[in-house]
């Protein structure tokens, strides 16, 4: 059995079966980081399956995690999603406890033996109870939006590119965010090809909370403010990325990222996932 | 083709002004119509454009109607222009080709925001409305960090540091302290503006513009009939638009805002004129780091010397070749941000006329133009004023 960090979190492979957690614990208790959710584990179980050669098209979730968000992300289809599944033939399924642990197996495996992890991290007690007050209240359909708005036709429309990095390819270049008609006012072909995901850090802010955009007003201040970075991918284009649960990162021009689908913020109801930025980890 | 000239041109002080829309446009507009040297009646004016962001959703529709019904404009086909904080300076644009067209003689250009009414949340709400909503808003940024990314990408290319930043906000303090219309009238030490609160990193709260309300309102006539109003007129000598990326990630380069460079290129061009020919400019320091930018794009510092431009304080009043921001800029007069880009025309205007408070006035002003960026630069507008036609 190996245990490592994949995506944020932390991942426990034993055969074709995969747990996955919360590097974060509360009084022994494995619990979600501040812009995490079983959506967001999920979404990185299933990335790291088919990191593994496995071929994940359909599966199982459970009631809480979004299936269309998991769908674009990972283009694992699931019942939930789609009535025209046959249940019968989805061979992969997520499993959710109690805790912000997940396990990721074939429906046909019953034996799991994982140990417990060694990475783990205790989060400040406070922050954790005050960033979950602020979810609950973004979450309601009466927190709604005063001014700027992300409309949630505009949200889908550009989904596949914020949650799985899909680029446009237009006469052998690589455009991202997607965009409709070029130069000659031809319109570019729909987006085809995942960025790979790696880039570097091309310049960094962090706001202070008074800063923030109003959609981070209720978490940037138990946060301390909220980072973003410009960085540019492999393949040419760039863009702009808050950094996921992690409060220490001094970034410095030059550092490498890996990405990793979080939660952004919730309006109306309706959460707002997308990629964040994750660090590369020992670079100087 | 016409010439326009400015004939008339007024303000409301910039802050917090207990005043509402009405009430401060009406001052604005009273305020130019009055400053015309011969007898103006409002009721001469062919169109108006009023630029206006709408800040807080408050009469967001049909804006400039409301707004000209209280300033004796009943009648005038107006309307709103809105290109973020450059709307007024777009305003002033379309009222000049309104003229140069042949359409109208007499056309008012102005602007208004009401920013202080808000509650802290709302406002926040509000900000940020002008920069890529999908795609930049989602990951974390307004306009303080769309200008902190820009400037610490300046100061890893080209050596440039914070204290460039704050020299300029020095010197905008200075400038604006003997501004009796800026928002924030007050001096600062180096030390001082250098030690702010953080807002964005590495831009502290000197190095960003306040929030402002206010008004403003300039008066553009044809020349065939310029001397029924002046015999001292200030000439538009010409007027530059760009436009770019909205988003910043998308741009080849956020060190520099290609807006401004095809503005300032196009309005130096049809003025005849090269950098070194202005005297003053008023430009768009909405955060420090745009002013030492917009320095580079309209040619009074070399690429990527803009640092260097504000190190040897060559913008100073009276010190070096072109004053910058004499009127205190966005940074002590205040960004009011629909009013701002024809609140610059005002302070031209006045400069070129040699009416604004002697301490400030530019010595020998021949030449001022104006640089009003929306955003992050996704729009720009720059003019070209003389106290000659050309």
């Amino acid at each position: 059995m190996s245990e490592l960090i994949w995506k944020g979190y932390i991942v426990l492979e034993s055969g074709d079966s995969v747990f996955i957690q919360s590097p974060f614990t509360l009084n022994g208790k494995i619990v979600y980081g501040p812009d995490s959710d079983s959506t967001t584990m999920s979404i990185a179980g299933i990335q790291y399956l088919i990191s593994k050669g496995h071929k994940v098209n359909s599966i199982h979730l459970p009631p809480a995690v979004d299936g269309e968000v998991v769908y674009i992300s990972t283009l694992a289809d699931s019942p939930s999603r789609s009535e025209e599944l046959d249940s019968n033939e989805v061979i992969w399924q997520v499993m959710d406890g109690d805790e912000a642990t997940l396990l990721l197996s074939k429906q046909d495996n019953n034996e799991f033996d994982f140990d417990a992890s060694t990475f783990t991290v205790e989060i400040d007690a406070e922050l954790y109870t005050e960033i979950q007050k602020a979810w609950l209240t973004e979450c309601s359909e009466l927190h709604v939006s005063q001014g700027a708005y992300v409309s949630q036709a505009q949200y889908r429309e550009g989904s596949s590119a914020r949650l799985n990095l899909t680029s446009q390819i237009h006469e052998g270049k690589t455009i991202w965010p997607p965009r409709q008609l070029d130069e000659n006012g031809i319109r570019l072909a729909k987006e085809s090809k995942a960025l790979s995901g790696s880039a570097q850090v091309e310049s960094w802010t962090k706001l202070s909370a008074a800063g923030a955009p109003s959609e981070f007003s209720l978490r940037a201040p138990i946060l301390g403010g909220i980072q973003t970075l410009l960085v540019r991918f492999a393949e040419g284009p760039r863009g702009v990325f808050l950094v996921c649960d992690d409060e220490d990162y001094s970034p410095n021009i030059g550092d490498s990222i890996e990405f990793g689908v979080r939660r952004i913020y919730a309006q109306e109801g309706y959460i707002r996932y997308g990629m964040k930025a994750i660090p590369i980890r020992g670079q100087k | 083709m016409v010439d326009v000239a400015v004939i008339g041109a007024g303000q409301t002080k910039y802050g917090n002004h207990s005043l509402g829309l009405k009430g401060m446009w009406a001052e604005a507009a009273e305020k130019a119509f009055s400053s015309v040297d011969q007898d103006f009646d409002p009721r001469q004016i062919d169109e108006a454009f009023i630029g206006s962001v709408a800040f807080g959703g408050a009469q967001l529709g049909n804006t400039a109607a409301l707004l000209t019904e209280h300033s004796g404009m009943q009648g005038v086909g107006v309307r709103r222009v809105e290109n973020a904080c450059a709307s007024s300076g777009f305003a002033l644009r379309d009222a000049w080709m309104a003229i140069k067209s042949g359409q109208a003689d007499i056309v008012v250009a102005g602007g208004i925001e009401k920013m202080n009414d808000l509650s802290p949340e709302r406002k926040r709400f509000w900000l940020g409305v002008s920069g890529d909503t999908e795609w930049e808003r989602l990951a974390g940024l307004t306009f303080p960090g769309t200008y902190a990314l820009m400037a610490r990408r300046h100061f890893h290319e080209h050596q440039s540091t914070h204290d460039d930043l704050v020299h300029i906000s020095v010197k905008n303090h200075m400038h604006g302290f003997e501004n009796q219309h800026a928002h924030l009238r007050k001096q600062v030490s180096f030390e001082k503006a250098a030690g702010g609160f953080m807002v964005a990193d590495p831009l502290t709260l000197y190095d960003c513009c306040p929030t402002s309300d206010g008004a403003s309102c300039v008066i553009l006539a044809a020349d065939h009939v310029v001397r029924q109003f002046t015999d001292d007129p200030v000439w538009v000598r010409s007027s530059g638009a760009g436009s770019d990326r909205l988003a910043l990630h998308d741009r080849p380069t956020i060190t520099q805002l290609m807006a401004t460079q095809k503005a300032a290129n196009s309005a130096y061009s049809a003025a005849g004129i090269t950098a070194s020919d202005v005297d003053l400019a008023e430009v768009h320091d909405c955060f420090t780091i745009a002013e030492m930018i917009a320095t580079e794009d309209l040619g009074f510092a070399d690429s990527g010397k803009g640092g260097v431009f504000a190190r040897e304080q060559q913008g100073v009043l009276n010190q070096g070749n072109v004053c910058v921001n004499p009127s205190g800029g966005l940074k002590s007069k205040g960004h009011p941000l629909g009013a701002t880009g024809t609140g610059q025309a005002v302070e031209v205007f006045k400069q070129l006329r040699g009416s604004v408070e002697p301490q400030r006035q530019v010595r020998d002003a021949e030449i001022g133009i104006t640089h009003n960026v929306g955003g992050s630069g996704a729009t720009c507008a720059v003019h070209v004023f003389g106290r000659d036609k050309r």
